[in-house]
């Protein structure tokens, strides 16, 4: 019995040891690499008792499956504000649900808005943050570094750099879809690298035209094909006509082209605080076809990380479900007809979107033709060769980039129409602006060339 | 063996014939049944969220079952005075004890067995006939397996010396702390302001815990889009620490009974 005994004490040590040396040495290193829970474990501080009981015991992604559930009959009774916790729980819970982070991204970036529909920018680094969030915890699938470009090319609209770099690292991606991959060569286009773009369609174009003859062809192959050829038979003819071949063989001097000479669009505004936290906005812009959208800012004269006409998105790392809400930034578009733009702009119905606080505020209005409608484009050139203004034109703005750019200054007595300015308007205007202009000179409209001369 | 294989099946029959283990089981098909009908989502969410719950319901039901059927194992047949029957014919302790683990393997087998049928049948109304969706989503319910399979082995070790109540707590706070240690182990072996006696400590209780979070494979199962390099060998890896752990348990529940006065 004490043989038996002591055999199985030597059992007992020698299975311990096997198991310590299994599990330390080797299962370890594979849970840790594959399995671990990404996400913070204190970070499940939003959940109800029995919901964090559950999620500690290894039930995070079944807890993660109710919260986006119930996510999801909030966005279907509108109530947005309590959607934005659950994201961020169910992004904690399992980092690998990517629908979740898509639309978290969207819905911080997008749905914050105020009256009018004006996004409140102050969230869209934190939607960024997500994204990149998103894409360090799924770094296999396409998805995420898509979505994170697409937010760069669309909701910013302004660093396409940015939408470059996360459009290519998608590209890496062995399941990116084709006919996602159109938007990387828009995405080289505005960004000024035009060779890039057209090498890119052309790889796009023989990998549609194996698809198409492959086994498993389908109609979409089809549609992605044409589309390719589309698009790169017309941005081929825009870069001969906008004088792009010409600028790289060092012919653009002598030749004619669409983008000679600089059109000066003679920027020129006007800002009268109409009511407290109202504005209105007039002012000029010679480009007679409708298409420009001249970008308006009112914000924080000493906003944390601003930019002209912006800001550092890219400043976050984390993702904050509550900016501070201290601050003023205010981003509209102003739309040209007939040559002039007007506009009430109303912040006194979100307060707490535009909160005021601050003693001196920038009412800034920039322009950037890479930005531009395609046809609009095809005066100012893909990166602004065409375009120019007498007035305003900056290379400092968005350094190497030609834009328009000028701000306008009101004070937070000026805005909410208080102490002296109690019963009057405060007018700032550039100093071109001329109230009584309403023609311009023939001359200084815009013609749109055609697309093929001749045609 | 002849031993160990007919106390293993008699304590089958006793599960399969305990009305609470039953009852449980009933929630758990039933709670199975009714997933698909959370059919709110987008297609990707919902298959998403669909497996998450399938597979946690069948985790969750059998950890209730495993824990409900190994606390009162030795205590009972103690209580029942039935022990005595068993032990006065020719079997030996490790016998009578091994035959019980093994009865409630094969019990948490047949159990999890019927869950994962009915969670193809889910699979199959929501889905629709895919092979390949439905044998990877199966690697999920095998590796709980083995994870109800160490629990057991848990609650059999604790039902040599204390009471099924006791246990009860016993088990279900090791498979809570098994659960959860090695995440906040590495969070502290990450943490640079952790001091070397708290990771030396921390490295210790991971060593000795059994882990059950190993067998949380879950995740990239019910998201398509992770990627797990040699996921056959990895599964390997994990069952043969389980099975050494087992056989720790096991071992150390036949010293214990061992020296027991019954």
């Amino acid at each position: 019995m004490k043989k038996t005994a002591t055999t199985l004490y030597a059992a007992l040590a020698l299975l311990l040891v096997g198991q310590g040396a299994l599990n330390q040495l080797v299962v370890r290193d594979i849970w840790v690499k594959n399995y671990m829970p990404k996400g913070s474990q204190s970070a499940t501080s939003g959940l109800s008792p029995d919901q964090m009981l559950l999620a500690l015991a290894g039930f995070r992604e079944m807890i993660a499956g109710i919260l986006w559930v119930r996510a999801d009959s909030f966005f279907d009774t509108g109530n947005y504000d309590a959607v934005l916790p659950l994201i961020r729980l169910v992004t904690i819970l399992d980092p690998h649900q990517i629908d979740v982070y898509a639309t978290g991204m969207w819905h911080i970036g997008y749905n914050f808005t105020d009256e009018d529909q004006r996004s409140d920018r102050r969230y869209v680094p934190s939607a960024l943050a997500l994204g990149k969030e998103g894409a360090r915890n799924n770094p296999d699938t396409y998805e995420l570094f898509f979505e994170t470009g697409w937010m760069w090319y669309h909701k910013v609209d302004d660093d396409y750099k940015q939408a470059v770099k996360w459009f290519e690292e998608a590209h890496k991606r062995k399941d990116m879809i084709q006919a996602r991959k159109n938007l990387l060569a828009q995405a080289y286009f505005r960004n000024g690298e035009l060779d890039k773009a057209i090498d890119l369609y052309y790889n796009l174009w023989e990998e549609a035209v194996a698809l198409e003859k492959g086994k498993d062809a389908t109609y979409g192959n089809t549609q992605v094909r044409e589309t390719i050829e589309n698009n790169l038979d017309t941005n081929l003819v825009r870069m001969v006509q906008r004088g792009d071949v010409a600028l790289k063989n060092g012919t653009y001097e002598q030749g004619q082209y669409d983008t000679k000479p600089p059109f000066d669009v003679g920027f020129s505004a006007r800002v009268s605080v109409v009511a407290p936290r109202t504005i209105r906005v007039e002012g000029t812009w010679n480009v007679l076809p409708v298409g420009t959208r001249v970008r308006i800012v009112l914000r924080d004269a000493d906003y944390p990380n601003g930019t002209p006409a912006g800001m550092n998105w890219d400043i976050s790392d984390e993702v904050k479900l509550d900016p501070p809400k201290n601050i003023t930034f205010m981003q509209d578009q102003l739309f040209v007809r007939n040559r002039r733009f007007d506009r009430i702009i109303d912040m006194s119905k979100d307060v707490t979107m535009y909160p005021f606080s601050a003693k001196k505020y920038l009412v800034e209005f920039y322009y950037n033709p890479r930005s531009a409608p395609p046809h609009i484009q095809d005066k100012f050139g893909y990166t602004g060769i065409g375009f120019t203004d007498s007035n305003f034109l900056s290379s400092d703005a968005r350094p190497g980039e030609r834009v328009m750019y000028t701000n306008l200054e009101l004070s937070q007595d000026q805005i909410l129409q208080r102490g002296e300015w109690i019963d009057r308007s405060a007018v700032v205007a550039t100093k071109n602006f001329d109230a009584g202009r309403r023609k311009l000179d023939k001359d200084n409209i815009i013609n749109i060339p055609n697309l093929r001369a001749g045609a | 063996m002849k031993q160990v294989w007919a106390i293993a099946t008699t304590t089958l029959g006793e599960a399969i014939r305990r009305r609470v283990l039953l009852v449980i089981l009933l929630v758990g098909v039933a709670f199975i049944a009714i997933a698909p009908g959370l059919g709110v989502l987008s297609a990707r969410s919902e298959t998403t969220v669909l497996r998450s719950m399938l597979l946690s319901i069948i985790q969750l039901t059998s950890a209730v079952i495993a824990v409900v059927l190994t606390v009162y194992m030795i205590p009972n047949e103690i209580e029942r005075r039935t022990i005595y029957t068993i032990l006065s014919k020719p079997v030996h302790r490790w016998q009578f004890l091994l035959g019980k683990y093994f009865g409630a393997v094969l019990a948490l087998m047949v159990m999890m067995a019927m869950m994962t049928g009915v969670l193809c049948l889910a699979f199959f109304v929501q889905q629709g006939y895919r092979a390949d969706g439905l044998t990877q989503l199966l690697r999920a319910p095998i590796m709980f397996f083995v994870q109800m399979c160490l629990l057991a082995a848990v609650g059999v070790f604790f039902s040599t010396f204390v009471t099924p109540l006791v246990n009860f707590f016993l088990s279900g706070a090791v498979y809570l702390v098994g659960t959860t240690f090695s995440s906040f182990f590495e969070s502290m072996l990450n943490n640079p302001s952790s001091s070397n006696i708290a990771k030396i400590i921390g490295r210790l209780v991971n060593t000795l815990l059994p882990n059950f979070a190993y067998y949380n494979v879950q995740n990239p199962l019910i998201n398509p889009t992770v990627v797990i390099q040699d996921e056959t060998q990895n599964y390997i890896k994990i069952v043969a620490y389980g099975v050494l752990y087992i056989g720790v348990l096991l071992v150390a529940g036949i010293l214990v009974f061992d020296r027991r006065e019954v």
